[in-house]
């Protein structure tokens, strides 16, 4: 029992100087010091910022009117008032007006055909078209969301009219709007991009800072000590030990970027924050941990410091696909919906959009937490395995090739705490 | 040049960066989105009213294409916890009595809610939702016209006399992939070039070898550079026309300009990029910080290059740095001749614009062979 417990007190006593070892590395390395602070602190603000105007106003268009009756200028009276579109002014033919588009003067043409009032009046349709350039689909949106209300909005006029004119008893029944339609968006009420987006980019940020801070911390465990300048040398007996240790070290230093991307980011840009902070909190805890034992494998892989930016920084776009926040996870083909369950993000992404966008509770989202519980045992798992066979004995090899004497002298310290 | 290619393949990160990673993109964004749009987004009727009316109702929502009706709650409350847990994307709601109100001309609001959190699925479920409103909107009318004695296939135009047709032009199915792959393949490939540049110069400088280098360039740092990235040029070469041909010709993406300014678009696209992360390597002769520039750079990219918010809407401070990355300009042309089909013409400018950022790095060549001769890592 007494071996027992002193076998406790030491992995604790090892795991207590892996953890505050660990922060005076971080202080040493610049790069990791640039991740901590850049990362979860500038980037939020950048990205919100470019989305923040959230909506697309006023795409211009051209109208060629080839009818010019009183009902073609109120259409295009009307699509003008539309938030979303903006009629740039009148082409004498469809010729002109693709030229104006091709030179990006406009990027929608509205084509009202000529005897659309006549054909109308007649209770004929005559459909007016209206052409979009489809390399933005924002703005092909907006441009269908006008043209539909438009539509909506003078045919009930005109469909009042005509039916008090065929059968006067029906006005009675028709009077104004005989069925109203509501709509109403749930998490992002103004159903604007930045509110949309941010959520899960913050997420991703916060995993990918994780994960490169990891790594490059581990590329540091495979160089020459002397060109770093600094002894990445931070163990104890235990590889779990110190893997907890370290990853405490990380959280502890996230902790407060943390707070500020799930709490103060969406404060200052006005995006949705119906969750509870706490309730967040407890929720991107594994998450963290998840991202840290995920890094913990990648360091087997990063043999470089600097390695990272290659074969690490462009995944980002890759994950927030496959999170599907954008593309939804029902519909991805069965191969990429698996790779995206073994991914933290994709499990903290879903469900803090849910907290977040939604206001659902914890509980509400238990199959994402316990999913972000399961990936985390298994990247730590996998992460025990690269530290125990990889890592550690590359470590052991620098120290047996190292004859400096700082890293003897550092090399002996670190020896003498164990 | 020789030795760069040796560099070049011998490093696994090399491998990895050049023809992995990007594979592994090309392979992901088109498969994706394979069907071009999501077609089965879960979704909630929640009937408080009950009646062969209501019932019609969710029968023409369930035959929508776009929406599969999962779930049929008896309330809102229900329904929003099911939002909130995730099981649907959105919900239509028939209110009670809407069939005796309907009738009666007591105008019974019909109410749908999207979840729009989720962007994609909860647009493409307003649009269902909306039509359906507006199909039974449509019936309920020629339903009272009949009921007063009129015939009415006297007014078939009657329901919808106004009528706007939105189409797209090269994307008339709203093809996502379409949207997308075509910004973002190229946006990602930037970054890979980039980083790939700056890295394999900076490698120079962190191992000492760069003096080496520069005697075997006869101290010409020109020829340095030529040698060392010329190589890193030609796989890059390779993978463009790879992603040309895989996008256009194999996933059938809309090309409907000339094929040939297509691709001589993408080898400038590649000399672009790389003069662009040259000259940041020239500003900041570092490993780290240089890197660390061309990863902001390249990964705001995919947002300050406006190819999902367009730069007209963003903020005028912000929008001029959408000018800011070779990418855009591959962009503008792609847009103006595989999807557009337009002349050169209209894309003369943008493809000016490359020369421009290839012959960028010239006035910093002093400082990289300076930075070169007296190699310094900082950690």
């Amino acid at each position: 029992m007494k071996k027992f417990v002193s076998k406790i007190k030491t992995w604790i006593g090892g795991l207590y100087r892996v953890y505050t070892h660990e922060f005076s590395l971080v202080l040493h390395d610049g790069g990791l010091l640039l991740f901590f602070t850049f990362l979860p602190l500038v980037y939020p603000v950048l990205y919100s910022l470019i989305y923040n105007p959230e909506l697309v106003k006023d795409v211009p268009i051209v109208v060629v009117d080839n009818d010019r009756t009183p009902l073609s200028r109120e259409m295009t009276r009307k699509i003008d008032a539309c938030d979303e579109a903006w009629v740039r002014g009148y082409a004498a033919d469809m010729n002109e007006a693709r030229d104006a588009m091709a030179r990006e003067k406009c990027f929608g043409i509205l084509e009202i055909p000529e005897g659309m009032e006549r054909k109308i009046g007649n209770g004929e349709t005559a459909p007016a078209v209206l052409y979009c350039d489809m390399r933005l689909l924002l703005r092909y949106k907006g441009l269908l969301v006008a043209t539909t209300e438009v539509m909506q909005d003078m045919s009930t006029e005109l469909m009042t009219e005509q039916i008090d004119r065929v059968g006067p008893l029906a006005l009675t029944l028709t009077d104004g709007n005989l069925l109203p339609i509501k709509n109403a968006n749930m998490g992002n009420i103004q159903g604007g991009f930045d509110s949309f987006i941010m959520p899960a980019i913050l997420i991703l940020i916060l995993q990918q800072c994780l994960i490169l801070v990891v790594g490059m911390a581990g590329g540091a465990k495979h160089e020459d000590p002397r060109l770093i300048r600094y002894n990445p040398d931070n163990v104890s007996r235990s590889v779990l030990g110190t893997m907890i240790g370290q990853a405490l070290c990380y959280m502890t230093i996230m902790f407060v970027p943390t707070i500020f991307m799930v709490h103060y980011v969406p404060l200052i840009f006005s995006l949705p924050m119906a969750g509870d902070v706490w309730q967040e909190l407890l929720f991107l805890l594994p998450m963290a941990l998840a991202s840290i034992g995920m890094g913990f494998v990648f360091q087997a892989i990063v043999t470089e410091r600097e390695s990272v930016f290659l074969s690490w920084v462009v995944t980002s776009a890759f994950f927030l696909f496959i999170s599907g926040v954008i593309w939804p996870r029902c519909d991805m083909p069965t191969v990429w919906r698996y790779i995206s369950d073994i991914l933290p993000a994709s499990w903290g992404v879903e469900g803090f959009i849910k907290m977040n966008g939604n206001g659902s509770t914890l509980a509400q989202v238990s199959n994402d937490y316990t999913g972000l519980w399961i990936v985390t045992v298994i990247w730590w798992v996998i992460g025990w395995c690269a530290q125990k066979w990889v890592v550690r004995p590359e470590i052991k090899r620098w120290r047996a090739l190292s004859s400096s004497a700082a890293y003897a002298m550092n090399h002996n310290e670190t020896e003498g705490q164990n | 040049m020789l030795r760069s290619v040796i560099q070049m393949v011998r490093r696994p990160v090399m491998w990895c960066a050049m023809f992995l990673l990007p594979m592994l993109m090309f392979l992901f964004f088109p498969t994706i989105m394979d069907d071009g749009l999501p077609t089965r987004i879960p979704a909630a009727i929640v009937d408080k009213d009950g009646t062969q009316l209501s019932r019609e109702i969710t029968q023409t929502l369930g035959g929508m294409q776009m929406i599969k009706l999962t779930e049929s709650l008896n309330s809102y409350t229900e329904a929003r916890h099911a939002v909130q847990e995730g099981r649907i994307y959105g919900f239509f709601m028939i209110p009670e009595n809407f069939e005796a109100d309907l009738l009666a001309g007591r105008k019974p609001a019909i109410t749908f809610y999207t979840n729009m959190t989720y962007y994609v699925p909860g647009s493409l479920l307003y649009k269902t939702f909306k039509a359906t409103a507006i199909y039974t909107k449509a019936g309920v009318a020629v339903n009272v016209v009949e009921n007063v004695g009129v015939n009415p296939s006297d007014f078939a135009g009657l329901m919808q006399p106004v009528n706007i047709q939105a189409r797209g032009i090269g994307n008339p199915t709203l093809n996502y992939g379409i949207y997308l792959c075509n910004s973002f393949l190229p946006a990602v490939l930037q970054l890979m070039i980039m980083l790939v540049t700056v890295f394999s110069l900076g490698q120079e400088i962190k191992y000492y070898t760069s003096p080496h280098l520069l005697r075997m360039a006869d101290g010409s740092i020109i020829r340095a550079l030529v040698g060392k990235i010329l190589p890193q040029t030609v796989v890059w070469w390779v993978m463009v026309i790879f992603m040309t041909a895989w996008l256009y010709r194999f996933n059938h993406y809309p090309m409907n300009g000339s094929w040939f300014w297509m691709i001589v678009n993408e080898l400038l696209f590649v000399l672009a990029a790389q003069g662009f992360a040259v000259t940041v390597f020239g500003l900041l002769p570092n490993l780290r910080l240089s890197l660390s520039v061309c990863a902001l750079l390249g990964i705001i990219t995919f947002s300050i290059a406006a190819f999902s918010f367009p730069e007209q809407s963003m903020y005028k401070g912000l929008a001029i740095f959408s000018y800011l990355m070779p990418v855009r300009y591959n962009f503008l042309i792609y847009g103006n001749i595989a999807l557009n089909g337009l002349p050169l013409y209209y894309s003369r400018i943008w493809f000016c614009v490359y020369f421009i950022y290839i012959f960028l790095p010239l006035p910093f060549l002093g400082r990289i062979k300076k930075a070169m001769l007296k190699p310094v890592y900082c950690p």
